[in-house]
């Protein structure tokens, strides 16, 4: 997968820029404040339809004093041309594919797949179990673009059921519609995450190893923190029913529990991935520096994961990389990268001589809104 | 300017519809006003007219301005099918597919315990009533379950299931090939058409 050309305007600070990356790695240098990350925000607009900053609401993302932003992609994939081209007006995002306005979004995911490393990435592993259920979740998105319409409707199977646990008389057979829906499309997604994990972990391991020290072991483990004792993952994904049953039960367990309280207390929303380091858990134990260098690892394994499972390598975009990392720590980084045979890649830094690569490379200067090569 | 002035109450009015906001909302008030007054009135009078002489049938619910209405009341339609469906909307879209020739049931609405739906607040009660009377009369043997593969419509689809099976009535619902969150009346044709055909036991 790889990003032929790219038009942007009135998006952020850019007023009009086009660029022409390099088919392996792209550099961005920058003052603070210039427009690299914008522009790192435009690729994941452009392939997710939504930002990855929390703030980014649709007036945010046009320019000050602009009416509408314009995203425009010339991607390839898998020996085919696409153009994607995004909309932003201030009530709305319109996506085109091949100029086609695209009517239902799930046609259009998987068009453009990214990895994205950014400074909030600490998150993942230091914040909420929710944090690290998006990381589980945009991976296996990123492999079966139909997994967000699923899990879409898990969510939405799941409120109708909190909202009806709420009511003061329960209609007994509408739960149990509920119910069966919740057991048929949480066992979907809890499958779907212990299959990622399953065969995540190995790359994991591998890319830890590469990238930080051979001396420390990264440990993945999925967690059902609803469940009694521990989920014999290779019942789960060889036998469909294990899991529903499973399920099913847990409901039967917990029904004095959740009517009282008014909401679902099991299934995969309240699960959680707990991350290792020599058998010690990361969130507990882990240094800033081991913690940063854990997240990249997993960032740069989903693509390898996809890669090797999947035959195809997102694009990824690093931001701002190379500022907490020490120097050996740096290189072993680019190092992998460069030991990578392909894989279209874009980096931005204050510092060029922070990213060690001499060779395949373009590089953009980034000031005040325009991007030129140099 | 006060809520009360007879422009910001049209705008308000105008505002309610499906799909109109602000900006299309006052365009329409100032366009009625720049209009002459027959315009106006011929629209306030088919709105009212439209209000006291369209009611639901009351067999299906579909909408009519009688008491029953035109399908139910047609002697070559199957009374031993009854395709049940959303909205209106829908059973004309199944009507235009050609294939089906039963009789249908119209919910207006779909359950929804998140937006406080309940099953008395569609018209489902009328469907159970329906088919308890008249199910030695017609003959009922079948209900399709043809609403939407969303959330909702597929939870109303199963609800059905559960009271009408044990009835002993054969409960089906229209194949996929429908997309997944997507609107009946929207499908094209031959999907619809393929999906009806395709409708498996429940
Ligand atoms: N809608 C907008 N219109 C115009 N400018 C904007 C808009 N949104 C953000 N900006 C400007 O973009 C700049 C931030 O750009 P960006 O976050 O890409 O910086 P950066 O180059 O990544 O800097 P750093 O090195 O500090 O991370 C800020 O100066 C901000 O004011
Ligand atoms: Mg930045
Ligand atoms: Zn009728």
């Amino acid at each position: 997968m790889q990003l032929e050309a790219i038009r942007l305007s009135d998006f952020r600070n850019f007023e009009h820029v086009e660029v022409v990356p390099h088919e392996r790695f792209n550099i961005l240098t920058g003052a603070n404040g210039q427009g690299k990350t914008n522009f790192l925000e435009a690729l994941y607009l452009l392939s997710a339809v939504k930002s990855f900053r929390s703030q980014a609401t649709n007036a945010n993302l046009i320019r000050f004093g602009a009416d509408e932003a314009l995203l425009e992609a010339r991607i390839e994939r898998g020996g085919h041309e696409r153009k994607v081209r995004l909309e932003i007006g201030p009530r709305g995002k319109k996506i085109y594919l091949n100029d086609q306005g695209v009517r239902n979004i799930a046609d259009f995911f998987g068009t453009l797949n990214v990895v994205v490393f950014g400074p909030d990435d600490i998150g993942v592993l230091k914040g909420s179990p929710s944090r690290r259920r998006d990381f589980i979740d945009r991976a296996i998105f990123n492999a079966h673009p139909a997994f967000g319409t699923e899990s879409m409707h898990y969510d939405a199977v799941l409120k109708n059921r909190n909202a009806l646990l709420k009511e003061p008389k329960i209609d007994g057979s509408l739960l149990s519609v509920y119910d069966d829906q919740f057991i048929e499309w949480g066992a979907r997604i809890l499958r779907r995450r212990l299959d990622f994990t399953e065969h995540f972990r190995p790359v994991l391991e591998r890319t830890f190893h590469a990238i930080f020290s051979p001396d420390y072991h990264a440990g993945l483990t999925y967690e059902p923190t609803w469940m009694e004792g521990t989920i014999d993952v290779e019942r789960a994904l060889e036998q469909d029913s294990f899991v529903e049953t499973l399920l099913a039960e847990s409901l039967r367990r917990t029904d004095d529990e959740e009517r009282q309280r008014g909401y679902t207390v099991v299934g995969p929303h309240r699960d959680d991935l707990v991350a290792t380091l020599n058998g010690r858990e990361v969130r507990a134990f882990a240094s800033q520096g081991q913690t940063r260098a854990f997240i990249l690892a997993m960032k740069i394994a989903e693509i390898t994961y996809l890669e090797e499972r999947y035959h195809f390598a997102p694009i990824l975009l690093l931001d701002d990389v190379s500022s907490e990392l020490d120097r050996e720590r740096n290189r072993h980084l680019f190092d992998f990268l460069k030991n990578r045979q392909s894989g279209q890649v874009f980096i931005t830094t204050t510092h060029r001589d922070h990213i060690l690569l001499d060779d395949d490379l373009r590089v953009f200067q980034v000031r005040e809104g325009n991007i030129c090569s140099i | 300017m006060s809520s009360a002035d007879p422009i910001s109450k049209l705008v308000n009015a105008f505002r309610k519809l499906p799909g109109i906001g602000e900006r299309t909302a006052t365009r329409l008030a100032f366009f009625v006003l720049n209009e002459p007054e027959e315009t106006s009135r011929e629209l306030a009078e088919a709105l009212l007219e439209v209000r006291q002489t369209v009611g639901l049938c009351k067999w299906c619910c579909n909408l009519t301005d009688g008491d029953e209405c035109k399908i139910c009341t047609d002697a070559r339609r199957k009374r031993s099918v009854i395709c049940v469906v959303e909205r209106t909307q829908d059973l004309r879209a199944v009507e235009r597919t050609g294939d089906f020739r039963g009789l249908y049931h119209v919910l207006h609405g779909l359950i929804s315990p998140l937006d406080g739906v309940g099953p008395d607040d569609i018209h489902l009660r009328e469907l159970l009533t329906r088919v308890g009377e008249r199910k030695k009369e017609d003959q009922v043997e079948e209900i399709i379950a043809a609403t939407s593969p969303s959330v909702d419509g597929e939870a109303t689809a199963l609800y059905l299931q559960r009271l009408l099976e044990p009835m002993g009535l054969k409960v089906t619902r229209i194949a996929s090939g429908v997309p997944i969150g997507g609107d009946l009346e929207y499908t094209d044709r031959v999907t619809l058409s393929r999906a009806l055909a395709q409708r498996r036991q429940m």
